[in-house]
């Protein structure tokens, strides 16, 4: 019983160093798409039309790598939670687009 | 504002005196007073309570709004309220009777019976649940301020700009409108993430999505409307606060802005908050009819599949509020078209009401009755409402009576009549004891017969030309006369809400212990005592089918198979910090309101050091005991 209440906490340890190096990995992603979006609006090194769609872009990216490495968002084990999420996301791209359109 | 300081500082001197001085025995005489109790609840079954006072004490400022709005159309070219005091009292008429009655008795219902109908001991966060009360309770009593410190909100409930941007709209009136109900949107949005996250994972053992009542479903579909639906209006909400109080320029045409962005956010906001309002009241009469009809729902896969329709088609539709705008003809027909589509999911639970009807052994109870009213009575709002869908035709209505007699005929035909029906049948559950029954079908066709009175004929007014949100007409107009009827019907429903109030008390004066099951029930929630003890269930009930606990009365049992066995049932504490909280949102809207941003950043530096203790407390509730639930339980059964 002792040696698997062990066994069971050198595991948790083992998977909690492997996630906190992939922490820290995405923690660094994180910092570097933050520090491309400051430098194309700062440094003028992308064309200015291509600005917003560029830090769109990263944002996007930025969202996803947090959603799975932070928030730990798992497509099988949290279905319901994806759905609304796709549902609030398809809701809000409707009405921008349709904003974008009418306004 | 120093004045305000001054009384406050006066009255809290007076009641430090009152209570017995500043001494250590004062917090302890004020947890002993039963006020104590009410205000730092976390039990849903008396937030519902509290939810239920808050609509029904905001009921009466809309109803005499109404009352004196219609008063002043009694006669032609009447000078009893004209101009800007009428156009405060349509505002206020509407905002609240859609923000603070309709979403708080809603709510009220959904607290008292969700977590019982899925089998639950509480909602998922007793906290948060209480802090959406306060905050419900502290935007409504914010706007409604506005009636004693100078001007109310003037430009409708739609708060369209420019009439409600500074320009046109001067005084504090819309600012307690926007902060007000930026307020209160905070608390409707906690409690529907609340009740979703409650539904998704507090069903008792068995219960499958499948096997939950239709007013849970409805409830949650409407909770998830909540969800995507606030966050558009808080946004447009935070835009005209920063015009009005920080001249920001939105809105301005002058300065690059455009004021449809206010239309386009709010109706993206406001037609799924009309679904929002109207499906937990289907809900409620899913479950009327069928407890009175004894009949398993007719359809029930379609009926959550209708549901589940409706609330993606609502988000869908918004532009129908604004056909008059101009965006053209390819705009408003695909809208048309979304907004026709939607009659289907609606036209099928009708049917199946019917159907469920259809063979039953019928009891009109009051809350059947009710139940049976509304069906005709949504039929017309929802024909009236396709009539309105047609672009071409709605230029002709558009702006006039016609459709203030659609949208009331759903309101109160779908959600006043369903909150009715809901109080009437659920109030055993509440309170232990059944409202009268005589004085209740009293109520019900003074009630019916003054709304159709009322809004039957504005129909007509509408078509005979009239304008909504206009304070007079003329005598040639001949709009007197039916004019005339609608104020008498108006009087009529206000009698009929007051019979409510007298049979409340009668009730309560005659009451008898109505016992677990006084309807004859077919859900989890008439397995246990009435009212339910504060821990709900004893032990968490087994749900094998629809319908639960009918399906154990069918098969020879008198109550649910316990899923597991007697144990300590673990229970949240009490706490104050909700009602802080809010104090600090309503103290900081207050601030703003009156252009004083350093008492709005005080209310917020309130709000986040309560949030801060709040994180920090270690608070892990406690337990209620075997033997004490068994004392409980007997004493309920004896």
């Amino acid at each position: 019983m002792e040696a698997k209440v062990q066994q069971n906490q050198t595991q948790i340890k083992k998977q909690s160093s492997e996630s906190s190096l992939k922490h820290l990995i995405s923690f660094g992603w994180m910092i570097l798409l933050t520090a491309v979006a400051f430098a194309a609006v700062a440094l003028n090194i992308v064309p200015q039309n291509l600005v917003i769609p560029l830090i769109l872009a990263l944002a996007v990216v930025q969202v996803f790598l947090q959603l799975f490495t932070f928030m730990h968002l798992d497509f099988k084990k949290h279905r319901l939670t994806v759905m609304f999420m796709f549902t609030g996301i398809g809701i809000g791209v409707i009405c921008a687009v349709a904003l974008w359109i009418l306004v | 504002m120093a004045t305000i300081v001054t009384i406050i500082v006066f009255i809290l001197f007076l009641g430090a005196i009152l209570t017995g001085g500043y001494n250590k025995e004062l917090m302890a005489r004020f947890r002993s007073h039963w006020l104590w109790d009410w205000i730092t609840t976390v039990d849903h079954k008396k937030i519902g309570i509290l939810y239920a006072l808050g609509g029904g004490f905001f009921f009466i400022f809309g109803g005499i709004e109404a009352l004196l709005m219609r008063m002043q159309l009694f006669y032609p070219n009447n000078d009893f309220i004209v101009g800007r005091t009428f156009n405060e009292l349509l505002s206020m008429h509407g905002t609240t009777m859609i923000f603070f009655v309709a979403m708080p008795l809603l709510f009220a219902l959904m607290n008292v019976a969700v977590p019982l109908q899925i089998g639950a001991r509480d909602v998922a966060f007793p906290f948060l649940n209480a802090l959406g009360f306060w905050l419900f309770f502290a935007g409504g009593l914010l706007m409604n301020l506005s009636w004693l410190f100078g001007n109310a909100p003037d430009a409708g409930w739609t708060n369209y700009v420019p009439i409600a941007a500074n320009e046109y709209s001067a005084g504090t009136g819309i600012d307690y409108y926007v902060l007000g109900l930026q307020i209160s949107g905070i608390g409707t949005l906690i409690g529907g993430i609340n009740f979703l996250v409650t539904i998704i994972n507090m069903r008792a053992p068995g219960m499958s999505f499948l096997r939950m009542p239709l007013f849970t479903w409805t409830s949650f579909v409407a909770s998830a409307l909540i969800l995507f639906g606030f966050p558009p209006l808080t946004a447009g909400l935070f835009l005209i606060m920063f015009e009005r109080l920080f001249g920001a320029n939105f809105f301005d045409v002058a300065a690059g802005g455009n004021p449809i962005i206010w239309q386009h956010l709010f109706w993206i906001f406001g037609h799924p908050e009309v679904y929002i309002v109207i499906l937990p009241a289907f809900g409620v009469m899913s479950e009327v009819i069928s407890t009175f009809s004894k009949k398993r729902l007719f359809g029930y896969t379609s009926m959550v599949f209708a549901t589940i329709l409706i609330g993606f088609l609502g988000f869908m539709v918004w532009a129908h509020h604004m056909f008059t705008v101009g965006m053209g003809p390819v705009a408003n027909s695909i809208f048309a078209i979304a907004t026709m589509a939607i009659a289907v999911p609606t036209g099928i639970k009708v049917f199946n009401w019917l159907f469920t009807m259809w063979g039953g052994k019928i009891r009109f109870t009051t809350a059947m009755l009710y139940a049976v009213g509304f069906i005709p009575t949504f039929v017309m709002g929802g024909v009236t409402g396709v009539m309105l869908a047609s672009p071409p035709a709605d230029y002709q209505y558009h702006d006039s009576y016609f459709v203030v007699a659609h949208f009331h005929y759903v309101l109160i035909g779908g959600t006043v009549f369903g909150v009715l029906a809901g109080l009437y049948y659920w109030w055993p559950k509440m309170f232990g004891y059944t409202l009268n029954e005589k004085i209740g079908k009293w109520n019900f066709w003074l009630f019916f017969i003054g709304f159709h009175m009322t809004f039957f004929i504005q129909h007509f007014i509408g078509l005979f030309g009239m304008p909504r949100r206009v304070f007079t007409y003329q005598p040639e107009d001949g709009l007197t006369l039916i004019n005339q009827i609608s104020t008498y019907g108006a009087f009529l429903m206000a009698v009929a809400s007051i019979l409510l109030v007298v049979n409340i008390v009668y009730s309560y004066r005659h009451r008898v212990p109505a016992g677990n099951d006084p309807w004859d029930g077919r859900t989890l929630e008439w397995t246990i005592s009435s009212p339910a003890p504060f821990y709900n269930f004893a032990q968490l009930p087994r749900v094998r089918a629809l319908d639960a606990f009918w399906h154990e009365k069918m098969n020879g049992r008198k109550e649910m198979e316990p899923a597991e066995p007697l144990g300590p049932i673990h229970m949240p504490n009490d706490t104050h910090l909700p009602f802080v909280m809010t104090l600090g949102f309503f103290v900081s809207g207050l601030g703003f309101v009156f252009r004083s941003n350093e008492v709005g950043v005080l209310g917020l530096i309130i709000v986040i050091l309560t949030m801060f203790v709040r994180s920090f407390e270690k608070d892990h509730g406690y337990h209620v005991e075997t033997d004490e639930i068994e004392k409980t339980e007997k004493g309920a059964n004896a």
